[in-house]
């Protein structure tokens, strides 16, 4: 049990009741053991030590690694036969030097303990504010050079909280965070539910449902713009479900404009609509490729729930989901290849992995109502919300089936998690 | 619990059988006037349904009700009385359905009669779903259940009175998480305006 809670109350006073909690849960069994060195420090000593710290917390979130510290700072002259006796097989080590007031210096490398080799290292300075996500970036860097292959730790979540104000009075709050949870920020209070929140590609707009205007209707805010949140034009009926285009240009949303729920996508620039899906039955929750090409979506067409595919340039639609009468809310892996996604198993809903093209179904987790998966950028891990006792929470999974950490709110329920792309 | 008696009142009044109300009608026909007495709820209720009452045959409606002054302002009276009071009715559904069955059409129908009968009162029907499945496809699936009683009051050309919102599973009557409580949530609530 980690908590990251409490190294950062002194930077982000303000805002600690609003932080989630971040509690890992499990190690994979293999998992990666790296030591990373507390920081040799000259200067403000408190920002060495939350660049390491923040960097055990990230690897030990991954589920991947099994990060501890050293007991004193590791400096070049590393006594590998020692540390390859205790079976580590990497450490970090680093050097963070204060040359003004805000102003720091940041030395980091990343060494393997049986080949002695240097694997990653870099040098650079930065200005105080930026220390967190520097860190985050390196720590992007060092997964990349161990696992060949990206972090998801320089990235964003967005998520709603609900609280009971009492006499059945909610508040609902979407929020935004680092990927540790840490750094939220409110961009919405409502006393209405708010749904779907959604990162746009560039991560400068995040597309939600809101139930404001008495129905729901799809509203386009920009959170670190003086700019005026955006709604999509009104149609009749509901408007939800909203997804981006890889490209960010358009928004693939549900319409009920005649009664019948159908797929559109809404171009924000030439402000067309176009009709993806025409059925009688519920056509909804609809995701896009990475590529662009594809959507998956849930539809009741056959007479149960599942998940269909459509295949944008050609216009085919195929089914997705032959396992089980409940499958929804799909949303595609990175790359492309699976698809998360709520699955009924007797009379549970879990979190399944589909392998697109052999139709395997992997049940990831074993809760009794799991909702509203979505992919870490990197593919790595579902993050996903949950109930635990009688109140949501947000939970991940990795795609190899352990469960790594989970986020819960001291002030009320959390739910419906997006995950942003790399920040640019 | 004052908001469920009320509610269970007017369940009673308007989904009892057509003769009930056929009998209400004609009870309270011949006095109009009653709503500006201002007695208690349940006269208030009855008033709604009064105020109407003489142009009512339950086999041919017409559209248009010729009223005078004094059932025009009964009227309005009623229906800020009716508006004030929060009485709603609810229909509920089966696990991922939004058919009406036979007996619950009939209590569609009788809404039909009551709204002809009140044409100064629009209704507001909020389609709502229990909390199992995913939150974007109740929202979908409240609308179906909304529309779907939407569309038998279609038929007496009441639509263009009728509101239709989905809640998706956002607002549940009952928010425990058992079988009763899904039951309960699983819903169309009438709301006249």
């Amino acid at each position: 049990m980690i908590r990251l809670l409490a190294a950062f109350l002194t930077f982000y006073s303000a805002a600690a009741f609003a932080v989630l909690e971040v509690t890992v849960l499990k190690k994979a069994e293999d998992a990666f053991p790296i030591v990373i060195s507390p920081f040799l420090v000259t200067g403000d000593a408190k920002q060495g030590e939350s660049i390491a710290h923040i960097m055990r917390d990230n690897f030990n979130r991954s589920g991947e690694f099994s990060a501890s510290s050293a007991d004193y700072v590791i400096t070049s002259q590393v006594d590998f036969d020692k540390w390859q006796a205790k079976k580590v097989e990497a450490i970090v080590i680093g050097k963070l030097e204060q040359v003004s007031k805000k102003i720091f210096n940041v030395e980091i490398e990343l060494l393997d303990v049986y080949s002695k080799k240097t694997l990653y290292a870099k040098k650079f300075a930065v200005h105080n504010s930026g220390i967190r996500r520097i860190t985050h970036y390196l720590s992007d860097q060092i997964y990349f050079a161990l696992l060949g292959e990206k972090g998801s730790f320089d990235t964003r979540l967005a998520y709603v909280t609900v609280a009971n104000k009492g006499r059945g009075n909610r508040e609902y709050k979407l929020e935004i965070a680092d990927s540790d949870a840490q750094n939220p920020q409110t961009i919405l209070r409502a006393a209405s539910p708010i749904l779907s929140p959604a990162w746009s590609p560039d991560q400068n707009k995040i597309a939600y449902v809101s139930f404001k205007n008495g129905r729901s209707e799809v509203f386009i805010q920009y959170p670190f713009m003086r700019r005026k949140t955006q709604k999509l034009p009104y149609f009749d009926g509901i408007a939800s479900a909203p997804a981006w285009h890889p490209n960010g240009e358009s928004i693939v949303l549900t319409l009920s404009k005649d009664g019948n729920k159908d797929i559109y996508s809404y171009h924000l620039k030439d402000k067309k609509l176009t009709r993806l899906t025409h059925d009688v039955s519920i056509d909804t929750e609809a995701s896009y490729s990475a590529d662009g090409e594809r959507i998956a979506f849930t539809s009741n067409r056959s007479g149960q729930v599942q998940v269909y595919i459509k295949h944008l340039k050609t216009g085919k639609i195929k089914r997705a989901t032959f396992v089980g009468s409940y499958n929804a809310k799909a949303v595609f892996s990175p790359d492309g290849k699976s698809l998360a996604l709520v699955h009924r198993v007797g009379k549970d809903y879990r979190i399944a992995l589909l392998d697109i093209a052999t139709k395997d179904l992997m049940v990831m987790t074993q809760n009794k109502l799991d909702e509203s998966p979505f992919f870490s950028p990197n593919g790595s891990m579902i993050i996903f919300a949950t109930n635990k006792g009688d109140s949501g929470v947000l939970s991940v999974v990795s795609i190899l089936g352990h469960q790594t950490f989970e986020l819960t709110s001291k002030a009320g329920e959390v739910r419906e998690p997006n995950w942003s792309h790399y920040s640019k | 619990m004052l908001k469920i008696t009320s509610l269970m009142t007017v369940a009673v009044l308007l989904s009892s059988c057509t003769s009930t109300i056929d009998q209400l009608y004609e009870k309270v026909a011949p006095r109009p006037s009653v709503v500006t007495d201002q007695q208690n709820l349940a006269d208030t209720q009855e008033s709604v349904i009064a105020a109407d009452s003489s142009s009512f045959r339950p086999q041919e409606f017409s559209g248009n009700h010729a009223r005078s002054a004094a059932q025009n302002s009964a009227a309005r009276m009623a229906v800020a009385q009716l508006k004030n009071s929060n009485t709603k009715f609810v229909l509920h559904f089966s696990y991922d359905g939004s058919e009406i069955d036979e007996s619950a059409t009939q209590e569609v129908i009788k809404h039909a009669n009551f709204m002809r009968d009140n044409p100064a009162l629009n209704l507001r029907l909020e389609g709502h779903a229990d909390e199992r499945g995913t939150r974007e496809y109740n929202l979908a699936l409240g609308e179906n259940r909304a529309l779907a009683v939407k569309e038998i009051l279609g038929l007496y050309e009441l639509s263009s009175r009728v509101q239709v919102i989905s809640f998706g599973e956002e607002n549940p009557a009952v928010q425990l998480h058992d079988e009763s409580a899904w039951q309960q949530n699983r819903r169309v609530e009438f709301i006249y305006q």
